[in-house]
């Protein structure tokens, strides 16, 4: 009895769209919500920061509201972003989904009301962007849920953990504590999103850098891109070094892609920081900025990449997606990529038209 | 059964009533509002009347903070809940339906994108360009209730996706159109019921204008509903339709609910609205509001109640089991099967408890919400067992029980561990009332609707000889579980044909 995995068994239907199509959907669209994630979260934090020295620091309560402008419009995107990238994981891993959503459901189920009240304490502080308080209390809100999430995406691999979570509470208020990857696996997924805010204040700053506000958002970007990056290497060598064994193994000897990629995932980011500091420091500001975008974004590609290898590292003794039989819908995908394509245009119009006028500024109201 | 219930005390059928009901009132807000904005913006643009202008603006901001927050984050709500409540049923739809969500979120990510646009971009675009946006927001909405209207609708009638297993034959179903017609027009109402919040918040002139012109939208979308809801409820499976005439007293009164809450709702914005917008207060909004939100409700209801026994009609049962192999269970047994079940030495009424919350958690409770308790007052173990070989033809059209004997008597031990004490010493005369009510009442009524007997007239001694031999008359029924007296006094109570049609 104690040694039963309690596997749901995959859906019988067949997937309906070929593995490599619907892992590639999965992927993409994840990487996009970690991007606005990344930004909102992030940007929350320094948004937080800055309004604490508001009195002190002119800069600093500027860029506070600047960025309360764009935050609750990034947070609507991250929400939407992340919709898509749970419709594709249901898909592939839903028997596994399913399951650790029950097991920690009283937490999975808050997300909702507590996302809801982050979301508008966010709009209450763009239009009260002195006030300090509300700030801290939605990133706190903003933190834990991604605590929660992290909290089910690392229990969906591990089901030899089920059972006995389950008899502990079948209410669902459980959390993952037992999977020693879980804190440095979220520490450095905020880290990250800290760093990358920085980053955008960063290269905000490079484009407006004739202006003292440029400047500063330049110097202090920089510092909020590198200060936790470098954390995120030793707190990244915690997350690779907490991995199951079996996993880490697999990692390093399961072939040259997953070696390669974490390899790789190190010297982007190092190049990335480099970069960042020559921009700061350097006549070729603009240049450095560019590579450091570019190196910055690729880490998050690799990251994803990486964190795809890990999770089929997991699941590989008890989940092939690749044994999943298919029968592709084509008519609707079709028509889905015709619509994807006409919904792009649809809203890059729409940008032009709303940026045209006045030259890409921040929205107004 | 495949995944673990979460055990939350209440039904996870309510859970997802109470998320999904509060999401569809503002996302038909959401696509109405949108239509609602526009042609108002219009009118404004045409007259030259600034104020108006002013106030669309502020409607846009309200608009926008209500439903892509609330509205949005609700709808990410629907998803959690489903899939912690129905994990069998929400794969099943994942698998069938997942393109048809990824072009319902392409129109979810322009509907956000065009709202934000619209809301924002009043100073700063040109007009045409700006109401453009608006009609791209409304398009998009829209559009996104032509894709989930197909996926909703498959669930109640799954039509000729059942033999074809196609998208397209799921989709298109027999209550798609009637449904998408109804929704426009629900949408339609609920964006007049909304626009009166903000048109009671800006000064006069406009006020009364803005009053008047909600009111309007209020009385035209449900006059327009009239049709369309006949047409959707011809369109329900005919066993649905019998269910509803018969069945719950409760279910006909959460139905003529809604049609009182619609009637209510029209004559107060005719005449606080439309007649003498002056007249129009809070209190009233708010009356006229919590008519739409019974409207929807009751709406969302009666479609989940004629869906029973099912989640995904003949194809998954309410309780997330699934129809094919459903015969297996009758052999190799549920407890046996259950990945989740403790196996492991706990006592049959334990067991049994753990096999309720599993087949019948969706919907009951033990004392709350469809409770148990009193549903099976005056039951022993032996008589629930033979009950649980009867659901599907109860009062409440249940999935059949999925188990071997050894479940149905753990289930049964549960249940009757449930049953409240006897009250002993009732009076004679009224014995033959308490042993219906005991016996009986889950399938039958005296001068009732659903399944009446109608055996006055037909002397006591016959009825006692007929009592004897329930099971052999109809194999549908159980046989007559009590002693002699319990057995007469319960003919007698046939035989002088008082009514009992009360439920418990």
């Amino acid at each position: 009895m104690s040694n039963f995995i309690p596997l749901p068994t995959p859906d019988p239907m067949p997937l309906p769209a070929p593995l490599w199509l619907l892992l590639t959907l999965l992927l993409v669209t994840f990487l996009l919500h970690l991007l606005a994630m990344n930004f909102t979260v992030g940007g929350v934090f320094i948004t937080s920061l800055c309004s604490l020295r508001r009195k002190r620091d002119a800069m600093a309560g500027q860029l506070a509201s600047d960025l309360l402008r764009i935050l609750p419009t990034s947070l609507a995107f991250t929400i939407t972003l992340g919709v898509a990238a749970l419709l594709f994981v249901q898909v592939l891993y839903g028997n596994l989904l399913y399951a650790s959503s029950i097991l920690i459901g009283a937490f999975w189920m808050a997300v909702i009301p507590v996302l809801i009240v982050a979301d508008y304490t966010l709009y209450y502080s763009k239009s009260h962007p002195n006030r300090t308080g509300p700030l801290w209390f939605s990133l706190l809100l903003l933190l834990a849920i991604g605590f929660v999430y992290v909290n089910n995406f690392t229990l969906m691999l591990t089901p030899q953990r089920w059972l006995e979570m389950y008899r502990h509470s079948a209410s669902g208020l459980n959390l993952n504590w037992s999977e020693p990857s879980l804190v440095p696996r979220y520490l450095h997924f905020m880290l990250g999103a800290f760093a990358i805010a920085g980053l955008v204040v960063f290269v905000v700053g490079v484009w407006k850098r004739s202006t003292d506000y440029g400047r500063w958002m330049l110097r202090h970007g920089s510092h909020w891109f590198v200060a936790p990056t470098v954390l995120n290497f030793v707190v990244g060598m915690w997350f690779l070094l907490a991995l199951p064994r079996p996993v880490l193994l697999d990692l390093f000897t399961g072939g040259p892609l997953a070696a390669s990629l974490i390899g790789i995932g190190m010297l982007l980011p190092l190049a990335a920081i480099v970069h960042v500091v020559l921009a700061a420091r350097t006549e070729k500001t603009l240049l450095h900025a560019r590579l450091a975008v570019a190196t910055a974004l690729l880490t998050l590609v690799v990251m994803v990449a990486i964190r795809q290898v890990v999770r089929s590292a997991y699941v590989g003794s008890f989940l092939r997606i690749h044994d999943l039989s298919a029968k592709p819908q084509w008519s609707v995908i079709a028509l889905f990529l015709l619509l994807f394509v006409a919904g792009l245009a649809t809203v890059y119009a729409m940008l032009t038209s709303y940026f045209g006028k006045s030259g890409g500024e921040l929205p107004a109201n | 059964m495949n995944y673990p219930y979460w055990q939350i005390g209440i039904p996870g059928g309510l859970l997802i009533g109470c998320v999904a009901v509060l999401h569809v009132f503002i996302s038909h807000f959401a696509v109405g509002g949108g239509a609602y904005l526009v042609l108002l913006e219009r009118k404004a643009n045409r007259e030259h009347d600034e104020g108006l202008r002013a106030y669309v603006q502020k409607h846009s901001v309200f608009f926008a903070l209500l439903t892509l927050v609330l509205g949005a984050v609700t709808g990410v709500g629907i998803w959690f809940t489903i899939g912690l409540v129905s994990p069998e049923a929400t794969s099943s739809l994942i698998h069938t339906f997942v393109w048809g969500w990824a072009i319902e979120w392409v129109f979810f990510f322009v509907e956000i994108a065009a709202a934000l646009i619209y809301a924002y971009g009043w100073n700063r675009m040109d007009r045409a360009a700006h109401m453009a946006v608006g009609w791209v927001y409304f398009v998009a909405a829209w559009a996104s209730l032509v894709i989930i209207n197909g996926i909703i609708t498959y669930m109640l009638t799954p039509g000729r996706w059942l033999q074809t297993r196609a998208f397209w034959d799921g989709f298109f179903n027999p209550t798609y159109w009637p449904s998408l017609v109804l929704r426009t027009g629900m949408a339609v109402v609920l964006a007049g019921m909304f626009g009166l919040i903000t048109g009671l918040r800006v000064a006069s002139p406009v006020r009364e204008r803005v009053v008047r012109y909600a009111g309007m939208w209020v009385l035209l979308g449900t006059l327009f509903l009239v049709l369309p809801a006949r047409w959707y409820f011809a369109d329900f499976p005919p066993e649905a339709k019998a269910y509803f005439a018969t069945v719950l007293p409760a279910m006909r009164h959460v139905i003529d609910a809604g049609m009182l809450a619609a009637a209510v709702s029209f004559v107060l914005a005719l005449v606080f609205a439309v007649a003498k917008p002056a007249w129009l207060r809070a209190p009233l909004v708010a009356v006229i509001l919590l008519c739409g939100f019974v409207v929807i409700g009751s709406g969302e209801y009666g479609r989940e109640v004629a869906r029973k026994p099912y989640v995904i009609a003949n194809y998954i049962y309410s309780n997330d089991l699934r129809l094919a192999g459903f015969a297996n269970f009758g052999t190799s047994g549920f407890a046996a099967n259950a990945k989740w079940i403790d196996r492991s030495g706990v006592s049959q009424q334990a067991q049994g408890h753990e096999i309720f919350l599993m087949q019948c958690g969706a919907c009951h409770s033990a004392h709350g919400y469809r409770a148990m308790a009193p549903r099976v007052q005056g039951w022993d173990a032996p008589f629930a067992s033979e009950m649980l070989l009867h659901l599907p033809v109860m009062r409440g059209t249940m999935p059949p029980f999925a188990g071997n004997q050894q479940d149905r008597a753990a289930v049964a031990a549960y249940l009757a561990s449930l049953s409240p004490p006897e009250q002993r010493g009732t009076a004679a005369a009224d014995l033959g009332r308490l042993v219906f009510a005991h016996r009986c009442s889950m399938c039958h009524t005296v001068g009732d609707k659903f399944r009446p007997l109608a055996m006055a007239g037909t002397d006591a001694d016959t009825i006692d000889g007929m009592l004897s031999q329930l099971d052999i008359l109809n194999p549908e029924m159980p046989a007559f579980h009590g002693n002699d007296a319990e057995r007469k006094a319960l003919a007698s109570f046939l035989a002088s044909g008082a009514a009992f049609a009360g439920t418990r």
